[in-house]
């Protein structure tokens, strides 16, 4: 395993030298009150100190006290992460909160912004809302206000117009990296001196790619150009219901094969089934049979189409056509998928953004875990059923969600392990039913999102060792030292852990 | 008594989703007259100050997980950071996890200090002065002093009615307390005051000092038991008596309780009340925090509490929670003439004054600039008078625009845009002067 080194009095001092007394801390009460467990990932380690630079340059020197003295660091702004935006190793070195970064900039005529790892979704919303509201930021959707634009990007993560324009990545422009080395540099055309970020593939091969999704583990982002995306204001709501989730994805597909016209218009396309309603409340207080939803005719299964236009004509159009296809398919197939009576405060909840709708899982047991997978979209279903039978073997209530990505090219897939925090074992609990679906998806080829580096990671990359090799070269060239943070995929895995590599036997 | 272990569970809802360092978290699409007030806005006063996570509720939950994991050693550097809160009740307001935030933030102050730390420099000198016998207030003044301001009934055990004055009233705004027995004199409510009677344990509460509150919550309960009606005109009176009371005492109130407001508001909207005299001023209000969404969210909890369906029953309760908070504001529209104008952030995602929870004693600092952040809200309207109903909240309110003349004599700028003219008026004056 890596040998890491404390932070010191010394590299304390060095600190507070780059930013100030005011912005460093080792209080052991502050460094407690970053910590999360649950929302994305479980693993967390307490940082050493907290810091919180002003600008890049400040990162530029801060990495390199880090990179003399051998400190991990770990870049965070808004955390929401859960345990991933920690330190995840021993000890846990430096944490950077980067929520002073918060500068953002707007050019609608390249319909592009530049933001800084601390601009809120909540905030960029507000702004754009009085200054640009024929625009939208690209934030993610059932995020609460507190994420980032940038940290979803990064993440690959999920956007209001994920279903339409793909993951977050895809709206990236241009990137702004400190390396642990604290050289600095942009991509895409933003890297030529005065370019502006207009053309992502810019001045030679791009390398993008190695930092998305990385969690800062290649470098620290310190700022990102992204896609603003027209923001129409003729928006609504239509879910359809279906008896099984085959019944609600084949539709959505039919939908979204055609990628242009009306399925350019279904900016997000997203479903579940009654649990995922039933655990956003407390599992004491809320009845578990389901014969409320079938009496307020809620399907056990449904989707969500949420249609932006730019005229109400165009609007009932894009829902005639969606009618249409409905319809066709339940000849087809010779079943009901039957269209849901949304009372108007539900289509509102919906075109809410940012909203708090993934938040309230916490309620049912006083604990929750996204779990995410990506696999080819008609495959989705047979991913939920195999997922909702496991989850009821282990315990857990089948709470899942689906959205489409890039016009139902591939389903994000969530199972929300809903699980009481303070019970004995539920960690390991929650580990075993890990380890056993992950087996089992992998061998049918889909892909963890969000992997868990203790079990995701080793899992995929024991399936995938020639990519492996190649991360962990690139990762070695990037940060020699391996200061930054190992991120999810845990790169290269002895930064992470004693135990067998996922190479192991070769 | 409640304690912070009875919380664990609830206090493992936290996601840590940052929500609750908003107000309007759930609203971003709330219209606004600017960019500044628009959607939703960090609101947090001590967070918003500091800046460090440990500082918002958000962090501040994962301090008291790591307290009652065992993870976190009780200190005196963690004390200084959970008591820089001024407990507003904001963070509350926006959890859609419906942890209490407030009940939390209280008992770990309280467990930090039960398990040996010192409470805070100044609020331990409250706390000591509540106990002493010769004074039984915050205020070091005497308590033979704590009935003069007043000369009508005293120590009456005949009547129905007693008015809780509070240290407030009683030392420092006895114009208030003047106010407060000359509205229910106008309204006929025949009462008295008593002379032994000792500080609410408000502060002493709020601060983590329970053992303190213990005793002062006993002698009051002891002292007015035979009454039907307690009223009060302090906003933290009134919610230590209606809310802690029955939580910290684990009984139900021997007695009814209700702020004069609540009185008005009776009389107006059975329309044995009203209003003739105008008051011809644009007029914004200030929802108070202990009588207004700490109430609120009482309210909502006690719905909750009882229901086995909260899938309908928090619409209910929501819809209950709401109407408390227009309470004030049907009071304020029986006012003719007067121009009124609501802030951007109002009722349950009002922004604190910056005074409560013990920030005033011990963080001036922090009191100064929420005080500051929220009169240039109120100057943002337009409004002459910034109306409010607690003596706290006068109290910092008024230290703002005190400094903000100064500031302006000091540098000849004028500052009347963030508020330096505005008027700070106690709505329970107000309705005195207006009232036959």
């Amino acid at each position: 395993m890596v040998e890491y080194n404390k932070v010191t009095d010394e590299v304390v001092k060095k600190l507070v030298a780059i930013c100030g007394e005011k912005y460093v801390t080792d209080s052991e009460p502050l460094r407690y009150s970053y910590m999360a467990r649950g929302i994305m990932g479980l693993e967390a380690v307490l940082p050493e100190v907290v810091i919180r630079p002003a600008n890049t340059e400040e990162i530029r020197k801060i990495l390199m006290v880090a990179n003399d003295n051998l400190s991990p660091v770990t870049p965070a702004a808004g955390g929401l992460s859960g345990g991933f935006a920690l330190p995840a190793i021993e000890p846990g070195g430096i944490l950077m909160d980067l929520t002073r970064m918060n500068k953002m900039e707007v050019d609608t005529e390249n319909r592009v912004m530049i933001v800084e790892p601390g601009v809120r979704c909540g905030d960029a919303w507000r702004i754009f809302k009085k200054k640009w509201p024929e625009w939208a930021p690209p934030i993610p959707d059932g995020a609460p206000p507190g994420a980032t634009i940038l940290g979803d990007a990064i993440e690959r993560g999920f956007s209001l117009v994920t279903g339409r324009y793909g993951p977050q990545a895809d709206m990236i422009m241009g990137l702004e990296i400190v390396l642990p080395s604290g050289e600095l540099f942009r991509t895409g055309s933003w890297a030529l001196d005065g370019a502006k970020a207009f053309y992502r593939w810019g001045v030679g091969p791009n390398p993008d790619g190695l930092f998305l999704g990385s969690q800062g583990s290649m470098g620290i982002i310190t700022k990102a150009a992204v896609k603003i995306v027209p923001h129409p204001h003729f928006k609504t709501i239509v879910a359809y219901g279906g008896d099984s989730w085959e019944h609600i994805i084949e539709p959505a597909w039919e939908i979204g094969k055609y990628e242009m016209g009306i399925s350019d218009n279904t900016v997000m396309v997203q479903g579940g089934n009654w649990p995922l309603v039933m655990t956003r409340w407390p599992k004491s207080n809320v009845p578990l049979d389901y014969k409320f939803y079938e009496k307020i005719g809620i399907d056990e299964y449904w989707m969500n189409s949420e249609v932006w236009a730019h005229s109400q004509e165009e609007l009932d159009f894009t829902l005639k056509r969606i009618d249409e296809i409905y319809k066709d398919y339940e000849v087809k197939k010779k079943t009901v998928c039957k269209q849901q009576q949304l009372h108007p405060k539900q289509i509102a909840s919906r075109l809410k953004k940012p909203n708090l709708i993934a938040v309230p899982y916490g309620l049912y047991e006083a604990g929750f875990l996204f779990i995410t997978w990506y696999c080819p979209w008609l495959e989705s279903s047979k991913m939920m059923e195999e997922y909702c039978a496991a989850m009821e073997n282990y315990g857990f209530p089948p709470t899942m969600w689906v959205a489409s990505i890039d016009h139902a090219r591939q389903a994000i897939v969530m199972p929300i392990l809903c699980f009481d925090s303070s019970e004995p074992g539920i960690y390991d609990k929650i580990r075993e039913f890990n380890i056993e679906t992950t087996k089992s998806f992998l061998k049918q080829g889909w892909i963890n999102y969000r992997p868990d580096p203790f079990v995701h990671a080793p899992l995929t990359f024991s399936k995938s060792k020639e990519y492996y090799r190649m991360l962990v070269k690139f990762r070695k060239v990037l940060d020699p030292n391996l200061i930054l943070h190992p991120g999810r995929l845990a790169i290269p895995w002895a930064s992470v852990t004693d135990s067998p590599s996922p190479l192991e036997g070769e | 008594m409640t304690s912070l272990e009875e919380l664990r569970k609830i206090n493992a809802r936290c996601i840590h989703c940052r929500a609750c360092q908003y107000a309007y978290s759930n609203e971003p699409d709330r219209e606004g007259a600017d960019e500044e007030y628009t959607g939703m806005m960090l609101s947090c006063p001590g967070g918003n100050f500091y800046g460090w996570e440990g500082y918002f509720n958000s962090g501040r939950m994962w301090m008291a997980r790591a307290f009652l994991e065992g993870d976190l050693k009780p200190s005196q550097e963690m004390l200084e950071v959970v008591e820089a809160c001024t407990t507003c009740g904001l963070c509350a307001e926006q959890c859609t996890n419906y942890i209490d935030t407030v009940d939390i933030i209280e008992e770990l102050r309280a467990a930090i200090i039960e398990s040996g730390v010192e409470p805070l420099k100044r609020h331990k000198m409250i706390g000591d002065r509540v106990l002493e016998e010769d004074k039984r207030n915050p205020y070091n003044d005497p308590r033979s002093d704590r009935t003069a301001w007043h000369d009508g009934s005293v120590d009456d055990k005949n009547m129905k009615v007693a008015y809780y004055v509070g240290c407030t009233g009683a030392y420092r705004q006895q114009d208030v307390a003047k106010h407060t027995a000359s509205i229910l004199k106008k309204l006929g409510v025949d009462f008295t005051v008593l002379t032994e009677e000792v500080c609410c344990g408000s502060p002493i509460l709020r601060t983590g000092q329970k053992d303190i509150f213990k005793i002062v919550m006993k002698e009051n309960l002891e002292m007015f038991e035979n009454y039907d009606l307690l009223v009060f005109s302090c906003a933290g009176c009134y919610r230590t008596f209606k809310v802690d009371y029955p939580r910290q005492s684990g009984k139900p109130l021997p007695f009814k309780v209700a702020h004069t407001l609540d009185i008005v508001y009776d009389l107006i909207t059975e329309g044995k009340l009203k209003i003739e005299k105008p008051y011809n001023k644009k007029v914004t209000w200030h929802d108070p925090c202990h009588t207004i969404r700490h109430i609120g969210l009482a309210i909502e909890k006690a719905i909750l509490e009882k229901s086995d369906n909260w899938l309908l029953d928090s619409r209910k309760a929501a819809k209950a929670k709401e109407a408390w908070y227009e309470r004030p504001r049907e009071v304020i529209r029986a006012i003719p003439g007067m121009d009124f104008r609501e802030m951007y952030r109002i009722k349950g995602n009002s922004f604190c004054c910056g005074a409560g929870g013990g920030v005033k004693t011990q963080f001036p600092e922090v009191a100064n600039d929420t005080a500051r952040e929220r009169v240039k809200e109120a100057a943002a309207t337009g409004a002459e008078v910034l109306l409010t109903s607690c003596p706290f909240c006068i109290t910092n309110f008024t230290d703002a625009v005190n400094a903000l003349k100064k500031e302006e004599e000091e540098t000849g700028k004028d500052l009347s845009a963030v508020g330096s003219k505005l008027e700070i008026v106690e709505l329970l004056q107000l309705l005195d002067e207006l009232l036959d």
